[in-house]
């Protein structure tokens, strides 16, 4: 078989297939890294999107679900759930502890401990102990403040209703809804730059508007909260805009809380209450989480299945003064559906990305094509020899199958090797390039520059044309280097402290790689294989007489 | 005008003929007839000169005869031991080429990539059609139904976590893998083949022949050399080599001391002597009377046609 030698032969005998080799790397591992850099981020929105968001979400706008409870028991008795939890959801404003500041904020009831195995809770919480220079400062300061007295739960759950008179009810504040007080370090964490207003150590003043069962707005409610932490999610969306308070508080201040149902009629003819059954307390969502082996979509199929057995059963009971709300009416998503214009924009984003740099294939297969070309242009001789001996024109184009088949899985994986290792140095690669460039570096630059500069010189007195002209452009090329390292003060692309991320989000997307990977095989076999046809059908007397 | 051979050797019968040839080129519109009705017998063991000008159609003569090219259509036909080789294609024509004719070109024509040793060996490494077309597709097919298979089966792995494991997406993957592992199962199989070649080469019984031949052509230093590093002569005595290397019945030399010196052009005709001495039939093309002179019998060729005979 001199297939395997002809194609072995011309691949290490010169310096196109290299070149060849070099290119199909160099796309397969752009196209890695920028998936991978894309899939990190989607990845990371959906992740931190999920910390908050469990996988199902049953919402009912006011006057929200009654009997929350059954439904919950109901939904926790489903294979597809692991636990489900009941969130009251309002608009709220929030009053900061400095220059009467008063922010809209979204405001959650929920219940801390059943909220915390529907979702992440913990993992999100930002303050695991009293940050040292909050310490400092309260022993210098903490007679004018008051001696305020840091949360001693910080880093677990914390409960949020009060549970003993005296007690006051506290809150768990989205760690971007005050801003002034501390700023976000290159590593993602917070430093507090103003002790005095570290959150923990503070009050906020919530104001609630409760609505009436008709919708109409009633005497706002306004209670003093102690802030017990402050989450992260990595959603600016969410984390500018999300107060967390205790269920029952947020019932009480919003009339959801259980009570007795009183005759309208009676009530509005006289004036005087008189029960007619027992008022249930009301959310507006229940949270589910899918058991493992699940997705968020059979759990919201048989959350759905599940929410209108609950309904039917409710509507049946003529005992119970509430019905629960028409099925139609109630919302059951996914947090995928929950999210979708948060991470829409991104999936579509990668999605382009990825058509744009298949484009890159094509650029590939046109580069290695025109090698292709080239180099059966050069061996048009060599084919009329083999011929001549008797090769068959498969065999022919067996060999430059082969050629093209090596150069695209040298290649392919040449290029993957690049881009998991970018992906994952990536970070080490931002860092080193957001120093700015150290003085030996720049220095070696123009001494390269320096010595190419002299060979120039040599190579031009001795009438080496070629040898001349690599050097100048050596000299250029070190020369502007030099000028570019001296210059570079440190860039960050990705600021931590500008963007959301404490890293940069990478993931090796493998299905992605192989994909590419195969592509770029698959182009650099049909780059070859049109020259290679053609050579084949080269007429053996013609191709010898090619000079 | 054409004349066809009047005085064949006794005793012996054309081991390779033609009759009534005719070869037209065409220049953009124009036809130019180089061959017409060129009518010649070569019989065994016979050391045949076609003696002609530049131009005058005998390199034609010869390519037509080694299949390297083809007659006009209803131009007259090539016989080889009484076959028709003029209607070849394919395998049966590949296999003419390779097996029962060597050819010797006036530019040696060896494969530069190729050492001394290799290029002689060039005629044995070419294989049957069924051998050079199928194991490379078995392996491939190999490749692909085993990683594809791995694909379909591990294909949760590779999937983004987040995504389900739709049957589209497995068979994605498993045919993304699958076009991978052709890709790795030709190069497995080019990989065993260049380490089969290698060894081959080195201590193959066609290799062993090739050593003695180049030996005896005065090469045996020169086994592992390129052609670029060999004299004209040297080269062209690794090209006879090369014609000689699936021991032909008949060698089809075009003007091979064309392109060298009158000293080493006299070693190269020494040495087919010695072949023709040991019973190679030899058709040589020339334009030098002298060179034909070492041939048994010499035939003229003009404007394409056989001119006449001389002994």
């Amino acid at each position: 078989m001199y297939q395997p030698l002809l194609a072995n032969r011309y691949l290490t005998s010169r310096i196109i297939p290299l070149i060849a080799v070099a290119a199909v790397a160099l796309c397969v591992g752009l196209v890695i890294i920028v998936v991978s850099v894309m899939s990190g981020f989607l990845d990371m929105l959906l992740s931190s999107g999920r910390t908050l968001m469990a996988d199902v979400i049953v919402r009912s706008g006011d006057p929200g679900l009654p009997y929350y409870e059954e439904l919950i028991n109901d939904l926790e008795d489903l294979p597809e759930a692991a636990a489900a939890t009941p969130v009251v959801e309002s608009f709220g404003l929030l009053k900061l502890p400095y220059e009467d500041r008063t922010e809209g904020v979204q405001l959650w009831g929920i219940d801390s401990e059943s909220f915390g195995r529907v979702v992440d809770f913990e993992q999100t919480l930002v303050w695991n102990a009293v940050p040292p220079e909050v310490e400092s400062a309260l022993e210098v300061l903490g007679d004018r403040l008051g001696n305020p007295k840091p949360p001693t739960d910080l880093g677990s759950i914390p409960r949020l209703d009060p549970v003993g008179p005296g007690d006051d009810p506290r809150i768990v504040l989205g760690v971007e809804i005050e801003g002034s007080a501390k700023s976000r370090t290159a590593e993602g964490t917070y430093d507090v730059t103003y002790p005095r207003y570290w959150m923990p150590i503070n009050d906020v003043e919530i104001t609630l508007l409760p609505l009436s069962r008709d919708g109409r707005v009633q005497k706002p409610d306004n209670r003093l909260f102690n802030v017990a932490n402050e989450f992260s999610t990595g959603v600016y969306q969410i984390d500018s805009k999300r107060a967390l308070v205790g269920l029952k508080t947020a019932q009480r201040m919003l009339n959801l809380e259980a009570g007795i149902l009183a005759d309208p009629r009676i009530l509005e003819e006289t004036g005087e209450v008189v029960s007619i059954g027992p008022d249930p307390a009301r959310v507006q969502m229940i949270l589910v989480r899918a058991a493992d082996g699940y997705s968020a979509e059979q759990l919201r199929n048989a959350t759905r299945e599940a929410y209108e057995r609950f309904a039917a059963r409710i509507d049946a009971d003529g005992a119970l003064p509430r019905k629960a709300p028409n099925p139609i009416h109630v919302g059951i998503r996914t947090w995928r559906e929950q999210l979708r214009d948060i991470l829409g924009p991104v999936e579509k984003e990668r999605e382009l990305m990825r058509i744009l740099f298949s484009i890159v294939y094509l650029v590939c297969a046109g580069l290695v094509l025109s090698i292709f070309w080239a180099i059966v242009h050069e061996k048009t001789r060599d084919i009329g020899i083999l011929r001549a001996v008797g090769a068959s024109r498969p065999g022919i184009l067996g060999v430059f199958l082969a050629y093209g088949l090596v150069i695209g899985l040298a290649g392919s994986v040449l290029g993957a090797l690049l881009g998991w290792t970018i992906t994952n140095n990536i970070n080490a690669i931002h860092e080193a390039m957001g120093e700015p460039a150290p003085v030996w570096s720049w220095i070696l630059a123009w001494l390269i520059s320096l010595a190419m500069l002299v060979f120039a010189i040599i190579s031009a007195f001795r009438g080496g044309m070629l040898r001349t002209l690599l050097s100048i452009v050596g000299v250029l090329v070190f020369a502007a280097v030099g000028i570019a390292l001296f210059l570079h003060q440190g860039f960050m692309m990705w600021d931590p402290r500008v963007y959301y991320f404490n890293s940069i989000p990478s993931r090796v997307d493998w299905f992605s790689a192989v994909l590419t990977m195969a592509g770029a095989i698959v182009f650099s076999v049909l780059g070859a294989a049109i020259p290679a046809a053609r050579a084949a059908d080269t007429d053996p007397v013609r191709a010898l007489r090619y000079e | 005008m054409n004349t066809p051979l009047d005085h064949p050797p006794a005793g012996t019968e054309p081991i390779l003929s033609c009759e009534g040839l005719r070869k037209t080129y065409r220049l953009g519109r124009i036809p130019v007839p180089v061959l017409e009705e060129a009518t010649v017998d070569v019989h065994e063991g016979e050391w045949l000169a076609i003696l002609g000008a530049s131009g005058s159609g005998k390199s034609t003569l010869l390519h037509i005869l080694g299949g390297l090219d083809h007659p006009d259509q209803d131009g007259g036909v090539v016989s080889y031991r009484g076959e028709t080789v003029s209607g070849l294609r394919g395998s049966a024509l590949n296999s003419y080429r390779n097996r029962d004719i060597g050819f010797v070109f006036q530019f040696y024509h060896l494969l530069p990539e190729l050492s001394v040793l290799e290029n002689s060996m060039l005629p044995c490494l070419v294989p049957g059609r069924w051998l050079s077309a199928s194991l490379p597709l078995a392996a491939a097919a190999a490749g692909a139904v085993t990683c594809g298979l791995a694909g379909w089966f591990f294909g949760d792995a590779a999937l983004p976590a987040a995504d389900d494991a739709t049957s589209a997406r497995l068979a994605v993957v498993a045919i993304t893998w699958a076009v991978v592992g052709a890709a790795l199962g030709v190069l497995a199989f080019q990989l065993l083949q260049v380490i089969a070649e290698r060894t081959r080469l080195r201590v193959g019984a066609r290799a062993r022949e090739s050593r003695q031949t180049l030996e005896e052509f005065g090469l045996g230093h020169r086994l592992q050399h390129r052609p670029s590093q060999l004299s004209g002569g040297e080269r062209q005595r690794t090209a006879i080599a090369r014609a000689l290397a699936n021991s032909p019945k008949v060698l089809l030399a075009d003007e091979p001391t064309g392109n060298l010196d009158a000293n080493t052009g006299r070693e190269i005709l020494d040495l087919l002597k010695a072949r023709h001495d040991a019973g190679l039939t030899i058709v040589m093309v020339t334009h030098d009377p002298k060179v034909a002179a070492y041939a048994d019998r010499v035939i003229r060729i003009e404007d394409g046609c056989v001119l006449e005979v001389e002994d």
